[in-house]
This record gives structure tokens, C-alpha cells and sequence, in this order.
């Protein structure tokens, strides 16, 4: 990228990142240019390298506001990754990869590609011993597709004996959608919701991403989900040219859905692990533009306002908001100008969005509720209750880190960790690749 | 005010509460509910128990994580 020093402002902020190429630990800024504000970090072997972190279509220092501990001396990150004594969060959602085999072979994969490997059941057993918080961890079963395990209840069922408050499954959901006894056996087990991907509303979409047609065993997915009382989150990756026109399509399917569909979680896609290339500065998909397309493409019926940075992370690592969904109507319970979100990263941040998530994306008893009187006027604070015990609807973000844009300041802030072999690594930092010079 | 079994008398005005539908707001949120309120002074009762209870949730559910 060529740069006109004339439109060049420094923001006060300076932090650490890393070499793209030799992943060398360097200092970098945050820099307008133009409406826009870029990374930029110099490695003295490998040269200069841009990248865009925020398109302007909010003010970021504001976003940001004073959620961003300043650096003190050099950064330890990544390299005493798992967690040391500098790490600004404990953990929110523990993920646990139960295989790296897929039945797919996408064209962005954070796995990548690596050597076929699975840990037995009695292994992860004993693992999930060493690990789990009675009543309070959040294990997210990944991989590879997690459903190729056939031991898969056995794991959920683990988890749960193990004292796991929510037992999460990220899947691509097409054994979900293929196999309902299978999805009944894990929520025998006690799994609590399903993360599934779900990258748009037509099949051109997933032919270009994930290689083949995936819609309609996704949209059984969901159906055999609902059947068994599992809450169902949409998760799309977000790449530009492919998908990004469908956000307001995927917003309004998911909607129709709920309370089968807990709501949205958007993600820009990240070039680590497998990618079809590295990125060029305009393939950049910041959270800034995901939040205007948000509001272009549901013509304002979700507005800026209604999304918030996060509390838990870095504010550049994503952002929620909180929905009750009555008949087909979002109606939103938060809105920045009401909130104060000063106090949000204090005590226990992880702990609060760790019951926020639960709370939205577990499905209640249908016995306890369903059945339950009231009207649809939400301001009956009856009908309120019960409308956002059921039909509660999240659209949430995050914008994971690669070799080009990972910010040392927003790594330290991750709540979302990966354990491997008695180790509680950053999600970024451990899925973290270079890229070729 | 003091609360008896069967009614809720109003200890300023000594008159019985009527319940009566009464609106609240939190963070720019505003509902109703049925309360037993005084028809001399307005002032209104709110129980430990809804506090604790549903009151709270609603807090729960506007409040930002």
C-alpha cells in the first residue's frame, strides 16, 4: 500500500504486533489514513506491512474508549502463551478440539491442514477433570467436525459429569442434519447449544467457501436441533465478494427461525491455518463495516446503537447485542446511549459474558414456559419476562487475529482460549500461522 | 405501611390499597404491572418477594453483560 504522508495522523495509541512473516515480535501503530485506520509494523528483515483494522464508519477511539490497558514495557505475547501472569482475562469459553478430521475442505480453515489425529475418550475424561469448574466452565467441543466421533454423546456426557455449566458443539452441522438420532443422543447427554456455520441464505455461497451445497442439510440441522429443545446459533464467516451482500438475508432467515435460532454470530474471515491466499488491504472486513452493513442491509431495523463493543475482549475483538424476537420483530434491549458500559470490564468480566451467552443461547425448558400465560405486548412486564426467557436472539461478532493484523493489546484481552496438553492458550495466538514472504 | 394477611393498609393515610396497573422504567425501557397502590397518597408497595424476583430479572435482562 502506497501511503500520502499528508493524510497520515498518528492515534495516540501505540502497541505491539508481530512480524507477518518471521511472526518476530515489533512495535506498531494504529494510524489513520483517510477515513480509515491501519496497522502498520516494520520488521527489520522483512519490511514494512499495512493492513486495515477499522473502516471509519465509526469513530474508533470512542469504540475503544478506555477498555485498553496501555503496555507496559515488552509485551510477553505469544510467547509465554498459555496463560501467564500478564494475561488481562480468565477464561470465558474453553475451547476442547475432539478431532481434526472434517468432512469438509473449506477454503478458509482455522485447523488448517495437519496430520490425522484423535485423543481417546478416556484421555479427554481425564482431561476434562484436570480442567472443568464445576458449575462454571463453558467447554466448546471443536475440531476438524467434532460429529465425526461416533463417541461424541459420551464426550458431552463427560463434560457434564464433570461439573461443565454449558457444553457447546461447534459443527458444520451436516451430520446434525443427516443423523436426528445422533442429535438426540447428544441431547440426552447434555449438550447445551450448537454453533453451527452457516455462511448464507443460497448454495452459491457455500459452493464457493465450503466447496459444495450445504443449505438445505443445514436448514434440517436446525429442524432436528429444535425437535430436541437445542439452541441453534448461526455462525457465518464473513469474505468479501462472496457473502457480505447476504448479511441482512441471514439476519431476517435467522429471525424467522427463532427460538429454534438463537440468534447470529458473525465472523470476518481470518487468515490463518488454511487460506486461499493472504489478503490484499480491501479484502479486510472490519467490525466497523460488518455493524454498517448490518444496518444497511435490515434497512436500520438493527441500528448501530443496538450493537455494543465488547466488555469482555478487546473492543476490537467484537461485539454483541441483546434481542427479544416478537412476532418476526427484533426489538432491542440495549442501546450504547443508555448503557453504561465504563464499569463493564471490572470484576469478573469473563464470568458475565460467559452467563450472558448461556443465558441466550440455551433453549429454556419448554415444560416451564411454554405453557406460560401472556399476551405479546412487551410492555407488560410479564410478558416481557417470558418473551425473553424463549425468544431471546443474539447477533454477536468476532474478528479473530491473523500474522498481518494481530495486536499484542487485544491478544492479552482474550477470554477465549484453547486447552491443549494442560495448557489455556488464546484462541489467536494458538491458531496463529505466518504467512509465506 | 403495614401489611396484613388479607389487605395492605397505607400507614400514612391509613386507606387500603388497590391494586392498580403501574408503569416503571429502567434503562430507557418502560412496563406495567398490577401493584397494590395507596389511592390517597400514590405512593405503591413493592414486596421482597417481586423484587427478588421478577423486578430483578427484568434488571438482569436490559443490563449489558
Amino acid at each position: 500500500m502506497k501511503i500520502n504522508d499528508m493524510t497520515v495522523q498518528k492515534l495516540p495509541e501505540n502497541t505491539w504486533s508481530l512480524c507477518p512473516v518471521c511472526l518476530r515480535k515489533i512495535r506498531a501503530e494504529r494510524v489513520h489514513l483517510g477515513q480509515k485506520i491501519i496497522l502498520r509494523k516494520n520488521c527489520p528483515e522483512h519490511g514494512m506491512y499495512e493492513t486495515t483494522i477499522w473502516s471509519g464508519f465509526q469513530d474508533m477511539s470512542e469504540w475503544i474508549g478506555t477498555k485498553e490497558k496501555p503496555f507496559e514495557g515488552v509485551p510477553p505475547c505469544p510467547e509465554s502463551c498459555g496463560l501467564c501472569g500478564d494475561h488481562l482475562r480468565s477464561t470465558c469459553c474453553i475451547i476442547y478440539n475432539v478431532t481434526n478430521r472434517c468432512n469438509l475442505n473449506c477454503s478458509f480453515c482455522l485447523a488448517g491442514d495437519t496430520i490425522e489425529h484423535e485423543t481417546s475418550l478416556e484421555e479427554i475424561c481425564k482431561s476434562f477433570f484436570s480442567f472443568i469448574e464445576k458449575g462454571k466452565t463453558l467447554l466448546q467441543l471443536s475440531g476438524g467436525e467434532p460429529t465425526l466421533r461416533d463417541d461424541l454423546p459420551q464426550i458431552v456426557q463427560a463434560a457434564r459429569e464433570a461439573g461443565a455449566r454449558y457444553v457447546q458443539l461447534n459443527s458444520n452441522g451436516i451430520r446434525l442434519g443427516e443423523d436426528p438420532a445422533f442429535v438426540r443422543s447428544l441431547a440426552e447427554a447434555g449438550l447445551s447449544f450448537v454453533f453451527m456455520q452457516f455462511d448464507g441464505t443460497n448454495d452459491d455461497i457455500y459452493n464457493s467457501i465450503r466447496g459444495k451445497k450445504l443449505l438445505k442439510i443445514k436448514q434440517q440441522a436446525i429442524e432436528n436441533c429444535a425437535v430436541c429443545n437445542i439452541g441453534v446459533t448461526l455462525v457465518p464467516t464473513l469474505v468479501r465478494g462472496i457473502n457480505i451482500g447476504d448479511i441482512g438475508n441471514i439476519l431476517r432467515f435467522a429471525i424467522a427461525q427463532s427460538p429454534k435460532v438463537r440468534g447470529v454470530h458473525f465472523q470476518p474471515a481470518t487468515y490463518t491455518g488454511r487460506i486461499p491466499s493472504t489478503p490484499t488491504a480491501s479484502d479486510r472486513f472490519t467490525l466497523d463495516e460488518l455493524i454498517h452493513e448490518i444496518q444497511h442491509q435490515t434497512e436500520g431495523t438493527i441500528c448501530a446503537d443496538h450493537l455494543l463493543p465488547s466488555a469482555c475482549d478487546h473492543p476490537l475483538c467484537g461485539f454483541h447485542g441483546d434481542f427479544i424476537v416478537n412476532n418476526n420483530q427484533i426489538v432491542s434491549l440495549l442501546n450504547r446511549k443508555n448503557t453504561n458500559t465504563a464499569s463493564c470490564c471490572n470484576d469478573d468480566a469473563s464470568g458475565k459474558n460467559r452467563e450472558f451467552v448461556g443465558r441466550r443461547w440455551e433453549r429454556p425448558d419448554p415444560n416451564k414456559y411454554e405453557s406460560s400465560c401472556c399476551s405479546n405486548n412487551l410492555s407488560d412486564m410479564e410478558s416481557f419476562l417470558k418473551a425473553a426467557r424463549i425468544n431471546g436472539f443474539t447477533i454477536t461478532a468476532m474478528a479473530f487475529q491473523d500474522a498481518g493484523n494481530i495486536d499484542l493489546a487485544r491478544l492479552r484481552q482474550c477470554s477465549l482460549h484453547v486447552y491443549d496438553n494442560g495448557r489455556t492458550v488464546p484462541f489467536c495466538a494458538y491458531y496463529l500461522t505466518a504467512w509465506k514472504n | 405501611m403495614a401489611e396484613e394477611t388479607t389487605k395492605l393498609i397505607c400507614c400514612k393515610c391509613n386507606k387500603e390499597l388497590e391494586m392498580i396497573k403501574t408503569d416503571f422504567s429502567y434503562l430507557g425501557h418502560t412496563f406495567f404491572t398490577e401493584l397494590p397502590r395507596c389511592p390517597g397518597c400514590g405512593n405503591v408497595y413493592i414486596s421482597e418477594e417481586l423484587v427478588k424476583s421478577r423486578i430483578s430479572e427484568v434488571e438482569m435482562q436490559l443490563e449489558d453483560k
